[in-house]
């Protein structure tokens, strides 16, 4: 063995837990004792679990660091670790072949890491990595040597901006908190992340728990609150765990409970697990929830500072909300301030998906532009294909089309193209994505999701699903795309909460931008992507058919005719498009259109 | 007085109460702003959003069920903006209705149809689309029918906010529904049938369940009016039509929660006519009962009354009106001179505790005791007193239950004090004492030598906090209770069965002679029995005179049977446990020959060749006037009041329960219960 402090690392956020992270880690631990060196415990050479690296797309990433000397695996399996171990731990010679390579550098290199700074760096179970990293430290010093305005000042400065989607500015915010004087007050970490395919606030509540306690500790001396709850849907049994685990860890330093740091100050933290509605992730709804009544959004007649759970003065922020905190309070507001545009300040995470070849998780300055993240970042477009849209904020955001690529990303100038910053849900959509189609999947999820009290979100909701349905199967009609727009600019006007008032976005923005789209589905029954299955024909091109009858085989409705060695023909009434012909033939004589 | 502040609405100046909201300001204007969810009464929840109205300075609408009114506001109610949101509203809820106006029970006061009228929407611009969904009505009381539900939600919230809970809304989306706890019918969940969320449904989903064909809405004469058939004397809303009961609902305009009537007030009207009811005046002849003319009847009761004179014994129930009850005394008293009339408000109340009661305003109290009471919903005692007092707590006030048995409504109490009662308020008065309460010196040295606990010191730290108390009381701690309002000044009232005992009290008809009881005991020449009491058995007399609306078992063992009128057919005044006089129309003529008690006195006088003049509205409040000043007196608990409130409410509504669809409640619940 050549070095003496060998640590290894294994990115276990979702995306490597999905490619296997599990298993690469028992084949290390395997490997580890039968070459014999101690390996949970060992003084010289260490295993760790880290969280959510980024590079999803490259899982499972595993980093071996010999003597401070770094190394990146990408794409590790089981079956990789023994030669790793072999070559690279006890020869000294790593594995060329599968060190991460430039698209690992790029997806790097315009990143900034604050909140993620932690994520795929300590072990997130292990309450010393993090203190060892500096965490804590801005709690000490804001219980210690801050009152609660320096700290809502210092917050201000920063231009901190809400990260659960609206972008409310947390400095105000907290200063209301702290205005309002009670007994009672309460804190409230927002880690509900109901957006179908998000994982921003689960990687760090999973990656770096610590840092979303220390936010909320923070955030309870500025406003003088004693009691916080973290609600967290139960889909996220690891991120619950983590956080007990964390939070119990500071109970026993006395970093949470009572008097904290010796300073006479109080402070505890409950989980509470949502039951995993989108729309509880709406900040009134969730305090009902926690309040043991259905999740319903309740009109706001006192702002939740005045007013919140239990009726008492609640400051409820999200989870990458709070986990900016501490960095916040030890590097300076300013410092905070420089890193994003005049009106934002400092970073924000995005869950960049879709199809897009670096796919993962990002943290990028706020004022980026959009063409950065996708082609320096995200390496472009998979398989060479052209950009067609970027949807983001999640199911009710909007898509914004490839040619204002280059506005840059913040919260003003997202709304002012009709989408939303929301809470970081970024879809690459390309030609093969027909826009339609994408409006309608985002309103199905919304219509499912909307808890149904108000009207217009109820039931409007569902007429535009209606409307977009019949578009799609091939039944469109005029009129249809101002009876959308219609219903869009009415349910956006008069729903009683955030998803009402945001779920037309996709609709309304894909109007605005694909209008020819739908008017190709309506008028002339295509679907230019070719997504729509009604919209689509298929059909033989007799120069190139073999006559090899490989299609008329496979056609589960015998709706080919032909016989052997000549030209083949599809006869349209029987075909149920389901494209099998299209898949079997060798010839590439079918034609889709 | 309270604050007012000044605003403008569709350019109308007003003047509105500090802290209301827009809704119930443009309201009080003559101003009327759409809206299908709002409960005049509970916190706006901005579910329709029909009542989105603009204000100046202000981008976006605002919802008036939810925006409170401000100085120098300027609302307008009927811009073009809002109007055309509204109608996109309505829209899209008939996209989603039967539009079965032709045929619809509701047709008349749905407010859904009322609206498409007003925005001149004949049918949706959208698609429309129908659930299909079961229809709940396996019970005779409330049919569901969640087809035409909008979800406004006024159901769940009623019934959540009188603590019943039995609604809630279930699914996401466009699949959003109201239903019962794992969506079984009614009958399986714990509803009690009291019908509030019936009168709240702005449409057809919910509808009293025997209702169709019996008329339309605009067919129907209502009546205000008052049930007699427990102590709360709860205010209802007859409809008639043709002469026949054909609804009641609660006294409280449509479209509030106010108000809460229960499954008795609600449904047993069926009674009225019911196979017991009489229709005319019966003799006993040869052992058994046979019709007869009134002159004859009333000729034999007359003469038995004079036999009997001064051993004549009177007993009445106390659900019958003041004039009754004046009219009664006058007969008993002066003309068949006897000393013996007493009403069955001597089972379980003095009349001491039912005059010292005060007047008080429950929706205005902030903290309530309940002394030896157990009222509940669900077991139909005092049900509405129940309600009252969850609903004042859902909108802030705090409960303090004193009961040395188990009740239900300790569950939602702040404080509930199990064991011994008196020492219980006993300690409460030595710990305000001792927290700067003033006190007369005989009840501070009569509270001494009570140890207190921490509940105690709970609810006496309540007490002296609140601003209105009311304390409720059984009759029997009646004593206590006022001792320690006394050291407030504050409210204390005692609470009877049934609705006239105050009345009745009030007009003197407690007796001079001998006692209820004993006139059961001691064997009278004559005993008159008025109205339904709880006696099932002929008790040892000479003559047994029952008059009543209804052949109960005791009238079947009588001698004569006298028809009365029931409360919907006569008119008059009872005077409540709060002390509200409230007035009774005679909604519906009595039934065949039947006639008010009164009318029956006034006769049965003139054929002992005696006048009795009816009695006048002034007659009847100069009774009523009575000053009474509290002071301190000993600490007893009054024996032998202590009759069962659920049977004693029971038997006196037995011929209503076995002549109505409750019959079926009493019987399902049996089952179930087996
Ligand atoms: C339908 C709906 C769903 C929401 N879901 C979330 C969520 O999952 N997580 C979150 O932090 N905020 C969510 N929000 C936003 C919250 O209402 C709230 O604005 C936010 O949590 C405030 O925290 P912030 O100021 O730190 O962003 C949602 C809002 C709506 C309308
Ligand atoms: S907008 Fe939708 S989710 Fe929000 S309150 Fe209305 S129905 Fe519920
Ligand atoms: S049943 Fe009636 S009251 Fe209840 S939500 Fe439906 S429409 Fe409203
Ligand atoms: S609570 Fe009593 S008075 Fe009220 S409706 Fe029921 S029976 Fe009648």
């Amino acid at each position: 063995m050549s070095g003496d402090n060998i640590k290894i690392k294994i990115c276990m956020g979702p995306g490597g837990i999905a490619a296997g992270g599990n298993d690469v880690i028992e084949a290390f631990k395997g490997q580890l004792t039968n070459q014999r060196i101690n390996a949970s415990f060992g003084e010289q050479c260490s295993l760790h679990q880290v969280g959510c690296r980024g590079l999803c797309a490259k899982d499972v990433l595993v980093e071996i660091i010999i003597d401070g000397k770094e190394t990146i695996y990408e794409n590790i399996n089981p079956e990789k670790v023994p030669r790793i171990v072999k070559e690279h731990i006890l020869g000294d010679n790593p594995v060329k072949e599968w060190i991460a390579g430039e698209d690992y550098d790029n997806f790097k290199k315009k990143q900034i890491k604050v909140v993620l700074s932690h994520c795929g760096e300590i072990d997130p179970e292990d309450m010393n990595a993090y203190i060892e990293a500096g965490g804590y430290k801005a709690a000490h010093k804001a219980l210690t040597s801050m009152s609660p305005s320096e700290i809502v000042e210092t917050v201000k400065t920063s231009n901190l901006r809400g990260r659960g989607g609206a972008g409310f500015p947390t400095g105000l915010k907290w200063e209301l908190g702290l205005r309002i004087k009670s007994d009672v007050k309460y804190v409230i970490c927002n880690g509900d992340e109901g957006d179908p395919g998000a994982f921003m606030d689960r990687s760090v509540m999973e990656g770096d728990p610590h840092s979303v306690i220390e936010g909320m500790i923070i955030c309870a001396k500025a406003t003088e609150s004693h009691k916080g709850y973290i609600y967290v849907r139960a889909e996220y049994p690891l991120a619950v765990k983590r956080l007990q685990q964390a939070i119990d860890q500071c109970l026993q330093k006395g970093y949470l409970g009572k008097n904290i740091f010796d300073t006479g100050f109080d402070f505890d933290i409950r989980i509470f697990q949502g039951a995993g509605a989108f729309v509880c992730g709406e900040a009134t709804a969730l305090m009902r929830s926690i309040e043991g009544k259905r999740g319903m959004p309740t009109p706001k007649l006192w702002r939740s500072a005045e007013k919140g759970l239990w009726e008492k003065p609640t400051v409820l922020n999200n989870v990458e909300t709070f986990a900016n905190i501490p960095k916040i309070i030890l590097n300076g507001g300013d410092w905070f301030r420089n890193l994003g545009t005049e009106r934002s300040g400092g970073t924000k995470v995005f869950s960049l998906t879709g199809n897009i070849k670096n796919s993962g998780l990002i943290e990028v300055p706020l004022g980026i532009s959009l063409r950065e993240i996708i082609y320096d970042i995200g390496g472009g477009i998979e398989g060479g294909r052209s950009l067609k849209a970027v949807q983001t904020g999640g199911p009710s955001g909007g898509c914004i089309p490839a040619a204002l690529l280059d506005i840059e990303v913040d919260y003003e100038s997202l709304a002012k193209v009709g989408s939303i910053m929301g809470s970081g849900g970024m879809v690459v959509l390309d030609e093969t994505n027909c826009m339609v189609n994408t409006a309608k999947f985002f309103l199905e999820f919304t219509q499912a999701e909307s808890c149904g009290k108000c009207t217009p979100c109820r039931i409007g909701t569902k007429r535009m699903l209606e409307i977009l349905e019949r578009i799609t199967n091939g039944n469109g009609k005029e009129g249809d795309i101002e009876l959308l727009e219609d219903l869009g600019s009415h349910i956006r006007a008069t729903s009683l909460c955030g998803l009402g008032m945001t779920a037309p976005n996709p609709v309304l923005s894909t109007i605005r931008y694909f209008r020819d789209e739908y008017e190709a589905h309506i008028k002339d029954r295509k679907c230019p992507a070719l997504v729509c299955r009604n919209l689509i024909t298929y059909s033989i091109i007799e120069e190139e058919c073999t006559g090899c009858g490989a299609c008329k085989r496979a056609c589960p409705v015998d709706s080919i005719r032909g016989v052997r060695k000549k030209p083949h023909k599809i006869d349209p009434e029987l075909c149920v498009k389901c494209g099998t012909c299209f898949d079997v033939c060798k010839f590439k004589a079918i034609l889709k259109a | 007085m309270e604050k007012t502040v000044k605003l403008t609405i569709d350019g109308k100046e007003v003047q509105s109460p500090e802290g209301m909201n827009l809704m119930d300001a443009a309201e009080l204007a003559g101003i009327h702003i759409p809206n299908l969810c709002y409960l005049k009464g509970m916190k706006g929840i901005g579910a329709c959003r029909l009542c989105l109205i603009e204000i100046e300075g202000l981008k976006a609408p605002m919802i008036a069920c939810n925006t409170k009114v401000r100085e120098g506001m300027v609302v307008n109610t009927k811009t073009e903006k809002v109007q055309e949101i509204r109608k996109f509203i309505i829209d899209l809820i008939l996209s989603m209705h039967p539009l079965d106006c032709m045929t619809c029970t509701k047709a008349g006061i749905c407010n859904l149809q009322k609206y498409a009228y007003e925005f001149d929407l004949k049918e949706s611009s959208f698609t429309r689309k129908k659930f299909g969904y079961p229809v709940d009505e396996a019970n005779p009381f409330i049919k569901r029918d969640p087809d035409y539900c909008i979800l406004c939600g006024r159901c769940v919230r009623v019934c959540k906010e009188q603590g019943t809970n039995v609604l809630e809304f279930m699914g996401r989306g466009i699949g959003s529904k109201i239903v019962t706890a794992n969506d079984k019918p009614l009958q399986e969940s714990e509803c009690t049938f009291c019908g509030s969320c019936v009168d709240s449904c702005p449409v057809n989903a919910l509808l009293e369940a025997d209702r169709w064909r019996k008329g339309r809405e605009w067919e129907y004469e209502r009546i205000n009016s008052v049930c007699l058939l427990c102590g709360n004397g709860c205010e209802i809303t007859v409809s008639t039509k043709d002469g026949r009961v054909q609804k009641i609902s609660s006294g409280a305009p449509a479209g509030s929660a106010e108000k809460y009537i229960c499954a008795y007030g609600r449904f047993g009207f069926d009674c009225i006519e019911a196979e017991t009811r009489l229709t005319s005046p019966m003799k006993k002849i040869d052992g058994e009962l046979r019709g007869t003319t009134w002159e004859d009847a009333l000729k034999i009761v007359a003469d038995e009354l004079k036999k009997a004179g001064k051993d004549a014994g009177f007993i009445s129930a106390a659900g019958i009106l003041n004039e009754d009850a004046l009219t009664l005394k006058k007969l008993a008293r002066d003309v068949v001179k006897t000393r013996n009339f007493d009403t069955t408000v001597s089972l379980y109340a003095d009349s001491d505790s039912l005059k010292k009661s005060q007047r008080a305003d429950i929706d205005r109290s902030d903290l309530i005791f309940l002394l030896g009471l157990n009222p509940s919903q669900w077991e139909r005692v005092l049900p509405a007193l129940d309600a009252a007092v969850r609903r004042r707590i859902n909108r802030g006030a705090k409960l303090v239950v004193i009961n040395s048995s188990e009740t239900r409504i300790a569950d939602v109490a702040t404080v509930s004090l199990k064991g011994d009662e008196i020492s219980n308020i006993k300690g409460i008065i030595k710990v305000a004492i001792e927290k700067g309460l003033k006190a007369d010196k005989k009840l501070e040295s009569s509270v001494k030598d009570i140890e207190s606990t921490e509940e105690i010191e709970k609810a006496s730290a309540l007490f002296i906090e609140a601003k209105q108390p009311i304390i409720f009381s059984s009759p029997a701690l009646f004593e206590a209770a006022s001792n320690l309002s006394l050291l407030k000044g504050k409210k204390v009232i005692a609470i009877p069965l049934e609705s006239n005992a105050r009345g009745v009290v009030l007009m003197g008809l407690t007796t001079e002679g001998k006692t209820y009881r004993e006139m059961l005991t001691d064997k009278m020449k004559a005993l008159y029995v008025v109205g339904e009491v709880p006696l099932n058995k002929r008790p040892d007399t000479d003559f047994l005179i029952v008059q009543n609306s209804h052949l109960t078992g005791l009238a079947r063992e009588a001698d004569v049977v006298l028809p009365s009128a029931t409360f919907l057919e006569s008119a008059g005044t009872i005077t409540d446990f709060m002390g509200r006089m409230k007035y009774l129309p005679e909604v519906i003529e009595p039934q065949g020959e039947s006639k008010s008690h009164r009318d029956i006195f006034i006769l049965l006088a003139k054929i002992m060749g005696s006048t009795i003049k009816r009695p006048t509205e002034a007659e009847v409040k100069k009774a009523s006037n009575i000053k009474v000043k509290l002071s301190p007196v000993p600490f007893v608990k009054k024996e032998g009041l202590d009759i069962s409130p659920q049977e004693m409410i029971e038997s006196i509504n037995a011929s209503v329960i076995n002549g109505s669809r409750l019959l079926w409640l009493k019987e399902t619940e049996k089952t179930i219960a087996v």
